[in-house]
């Protein structure tokens, strides 16, 4: 054993003193208090306790006792469970063993509608939530307007948008122009809040700029917050289009017509094949519609035009390029 | 390099010089103001054309409205008066619709962390196996939530297990992403430490990445859960069970008096619910 | 189990490092180290100095084998890193490194979990995967552990998380998790690069007294000179990929660092002398 403290370094002399009481009972695998009970050993060099986390600990307890009473208490059949991989491979041959491809023509047709019905619905959703974000942030408008507002979006964001459509059916009818506008609606809840949260989060600097040379309110927002906060606000108008392509699925399914309704129409006549190839294409479309968008994204955000799929190869190779350069 | 005044002395005098030097166009040295108004202009055309050929495909009819008007506002008058009658025959499936909620982001959650684990090139040494995991999760990403829950009705039958699966699919695909992103972006020192020491990648991953990504992961978690209270409302609607399955019964008969009362129990439960993961995750991270 | 292998035990036979004619290139045809031969005993500690570039950090990494050479061999103690097909991998790679401690330039620690964790996480290599899994160490690895976060004076700290201690307390971690691996030889990639003055001299004392107490060979690369020959037995002066200057800290005066530096000291180089500027 090496104990003796080394001359000259005399911060290992004084581990080392704490250190020689300790060394035998390490043997035994003994991790018991060990240094706290030693007079010589100073309070810095004591190990400390294991803390206890009493919070987390409670919150583990409440959290695991929620779920095991949703399990519990929930209406279900688990036994279904053994028969779903079955069920599952024999409704997989039935979608796509082969999938119906004569009605492509109707399901292409049926995804543009879906597509238009997608972009009407975020662009009046930009128009009307655009002015509304300003007069919902700090510092902008009064707290007065700023309030009301962002109660207003969150009541919007609470109700999915199937629920929109259906309370505003009986106004326009089950039509596309339905859907479009229940997405409007829907997306100002979540466009006004992205929108103020990103006009708030601004950095000072500019705004002080501006207001430093005497702009009023309307100059503060063209010069101080637009110019910063305007790539992401591009980038929240072609995210929220994206989730507006999957929520007007969702509405055909109520019927507002597209792609959801032809989906619905055959599931319930049951033309399974059909159902295959209408999932084909809703994969496909949203994958194709969420690169393009991705793609001006990127653009906005980092500058470079870079189809997402590709990026993750691209930021490979330069990892690995940059590994081999020392 | 060598002393601190040498690095700026030729930048701040280069830049003057440059300019007295170019005699040729009209102000000296001043730029050229970039030409990127006509870019903008065809963009916006570009818009407009989509937003007018969007227009014209889904029939705006903006004259609709104002026809329905009475009718609206007759809706409009239901929709302020809920039927408070009605509040202890929708607690059944308020039940049900928290319920799957929370099944469905326990378990979303539970497969999702390894998943997340083998869809990240910090955390995944192994290349193919990494295309296929990312391959697979852009493909169940890209299915709607109501889309798993209309085809899993017609596979396991009409209830909450259906709507319960549904929604797991649909929280793998965004906690996946969202985490493994984190994964990518995270500091890869400490993992690069263990295995050093002779850790094998899934132990490196375990002990370096896991407790660094654990916040974010936890987040996503309760993120996932409000997206969920909201969707397993919806899911109802194609018989997955919970609330959309009311809401689908009383829309069949117009009883907008009803419809309104569920309305304002989604809104509360949702606000309710937002309010306090908003709380636990600002003291997660 | 743990007497035998504790830090304050006798250390399990430090390990010799050899370098025989050892070339690195890189991919893109980037030359990292070129022939170099070296031999260094058991016990040592040497410094290796030279530019940002001369490929300092890349003769350290190869000892581990974090970067494969192209030619030649390194043998440490028992293993042998040869390059292609030949190279180590798998458990024997994994073996080697749990003999091998490295302590790295940015700490490399786990900012937000606990600091007993992070050194824990030198015990990896003997841990078995379920155990990790659960974070369900052995009690001798904890003591083990402990131990070492004794020998760098800062146990108290062992329970606050990481991310919570200074750039100096953070490296000292790092030097306690190579500790906890129970080291033949600990690899120290520009330890105190990140650190201010006063610092720089705890950490590097730490790795003298490392070195001196337990006899673990020490190979650390530093930039300054001064803390270079204060603190290493043996100097090993590179310069595009080559050694051109293997000796003791006396023997490297001004002119030998010209060789290695290419040009004269300057008062980057010097720490002490960077202190004042």
């Amino acid at each position: 054993m090496k104990t003796t403290p080394l001359p000259g370094a005399d911060a290992a002399g004084r581990a080392d003193g704490g250190r020689t009481g300790r060394a035998d009972g390490g043997g035994n695998g003994g991790g018991h208090a060990g240094g706290t009970g030693e007079s010589k050993a100073n309070r810095m060099h004591a190990r400390p306790a294991k803390p206890v986390r009493w919070a987390a600990k409670f919150l583990w307890l409440v959290i695991t006792a929620i779920v095991v009473a949703a399990f519990w208490s929930v209406r279900i059949k688990w036994s279904s469970l053994a028969e779903f991989p079955a069920e599952f491979s024999k409704y997989l041959g039935l979608l796509f063993g082969p999938p119906d491809w004569s009605k492509f023509g109707e399901a292409f047709d049926a995804t543009i509608l879906s597509v238009q019905m997608a972009w009407i619905g975020t662009v009046l959703g930009i128009i009307i939530s655009f002015p509304l974000s300003f007069l919902a942030s700090r510092g902008l408008a009064p707290s007065v307007l700023n309030w009301p507002l962002r109660a207003l979006f969150a009541v919007i964001r609470a109700v999915p948008e199937v629920v929109i459509a259906i309370l505003i059916l009986s106004v326009t009818g089950l039509t596309p122009f339905t859907g479009a506008l229940a997405l409007a609606i829907g997306s100002i809840g979540t466009l006004g809040k992205w929108g103020y949260e990103a006009f708030e989060g601004v950095d000072g600097g500019p705004l002080e700029g501006v207001r430093a040379t005497g702009g009023g309110t309307l100059a503060l927002i063209r010069w101080g917050v637009w110019p910063s906060a305007q790539p992401e606000v591009f980038s929240f108008w072609l995210y929220r289009f994206e989730i507006n392509v999957r929520a007007s699925a969702i509405l055909g399914l109520i019927g507002a017509g597209g792609i959801g309704k032809m989906l619905q129409d055959n599931v319930q006549f049951r033309n399974w094949d059909a159902v295959g190839m209408l999932l084909l294409v809703v994969i496909v479309v949203t994958m194709i519609i969420d690169q393009i968008s991705g793609t001006v994204r990127n653009r906005l955000i980092h500058g470079v035009w870079e189809v997402p799929l590709l990026r993750s190869y691209r930021r490979r190779m330069s990892m690995r390029r940059e590994r081999m350069e020392p | 390099m060598s002393t601190a005044g040498a690095g700026t002395g030729p930048n701040a005098s280069g830049t003057p010089r440059n300019g007295l030097g170019g005699p040729g166009r009209a102000p000296a040295g001043r730029p050229a103001k970039p030409k990127s108004a006509g870019a903008i202009a065809v963009v916006v055309l570009i818009l407009l054309a989509i937003t007018l050929w969007a227009g014209l495909g889904i029939r705006v009819d903006l004259a609709a409205i104002a026809r329905n008007w009475s009718n609206a506002v007759a809706n409009i008058i239901q929709l302020t008066q809920p039927d408070y009658g009605f509040i202890p025959k929708t607690f059944p499936a308020l039940l049900e619709t928290l319920q799957m909620a929370v099944i469905a982001t326990a378990i979303g959650a539970a497969v999702s962390l390894p998943l997340a684990f083998l869809a990240s090139r910090a955390t995944n040494p192994h290349t193919p196996l990494l295309r296929v995991v990312r391959f697979v999760m852009n493909l169940v990403r890209s299915v709607p939530d109501i889309l798993y829950a209309a085809i899993l009705v017609a596979v396991v039958g009409v209830g909450a297990l259906s709507g319960i699966m549904a929604l797991v699919m649909f929280n793998i695909g965004i906690i996946v992403k969202l985490v493994s992103e984190a994964l990518d972006g995270e500091d890869a020192g400490a993992q690069e430490a263990a295995l050093a020491a002779g850790a094998s990648w899934f132990k490196a991953d375990r002990a370096a990445m896991l407790p660094q990504i654990l916040p974010t992961f936890a987040s996503q978690t309760l993120y996932t859960f409000e997206i969920n209270i909201r969707a397993s409302t919806v899911i109802g609607l194609v018989g997955a069970g919970g609330l959309g399955v009311l809401i689908d019964n009383v829309r069949n008969f117009f009883r907008y008096h009803e419809l309104s009362m569920i309305i304002f129990e989604i809104l509360i439960m949702v606000v309710v619910l937002e309010m306090f993961s908003a709380w636990l995750r600002k003291r997660l991270v | 189990m743990a007497a035998t292998r504790g830090p304050g035990a006798e250390s399990p036979s430090a390990a010799d490092i050899r370098f025989n004619n050892v070339s690195v290139r890189y991919p893109n045809g980037f030359t990292g180290l070129t022939d170099v031969t070296l031999s260094i005993p058991a016990g040592q500690m040497v410094g290796i100095i030279g530019l940002s570039g001369a490929g300092k950090s890349t003769l350290v990494r190869t000892i581990n084998g974090l970067v494969p050479i192209s030619s030649g061999d390194i043998t440490v103690g028992d293993y042998t890193l040869a390059p292609g097909r030949r190279q180590l991998r798998g458990r024997a790679l994994r073996d080697l490194r749990s003999d091998v401690g490295m302590v790295f330039q940015s700490f490399n620690l786990a900012k937000r979990t606990t600091v007993i964790n992070n050194v824990l996480m030198g015990r990896l290599h003997h841990t078995p995967a379920w155990r990790s899994l659960l974070a369900a160490w052995e009690k001798d690895d904890v003591e083990l552990a402990m131990q070492a976060l004794e020998r760098v004076e800062i146990v108290s700290k062992a329970y606050e998380k990481a991310s919570s201690l200074s750039g100096g307390q953070q490296q000292r971690v790092a030097i306690a998790r190579t500790l906890a691996q129970q080291p033949k030889v600990i690899l120290a990639d520009e330890p105190v690069a990140s650190l201010d003055p006063p610092t720089s001299h705890v950490v590097m004392r730490d790795l003298q007294r490392i070195n001196a107490e337990l006899g673990i060979t020490v190979v650390v690369n530093l930039h300054f000179l001064d803390l270079a020959r204060r603190y290493c037995d043996r100097l090993i002066g590179l310069r595009s990929g080559t050694v051109v200057f293997d000796g003791p800290g006396a023997e490297a005066d001004e002119k030998v660092f010209e060789n290695i530096y290419g040009r004269s000291l300057t008062a980057e180089d010097v720490l002490e002398a960077k202190a004042e500027l």
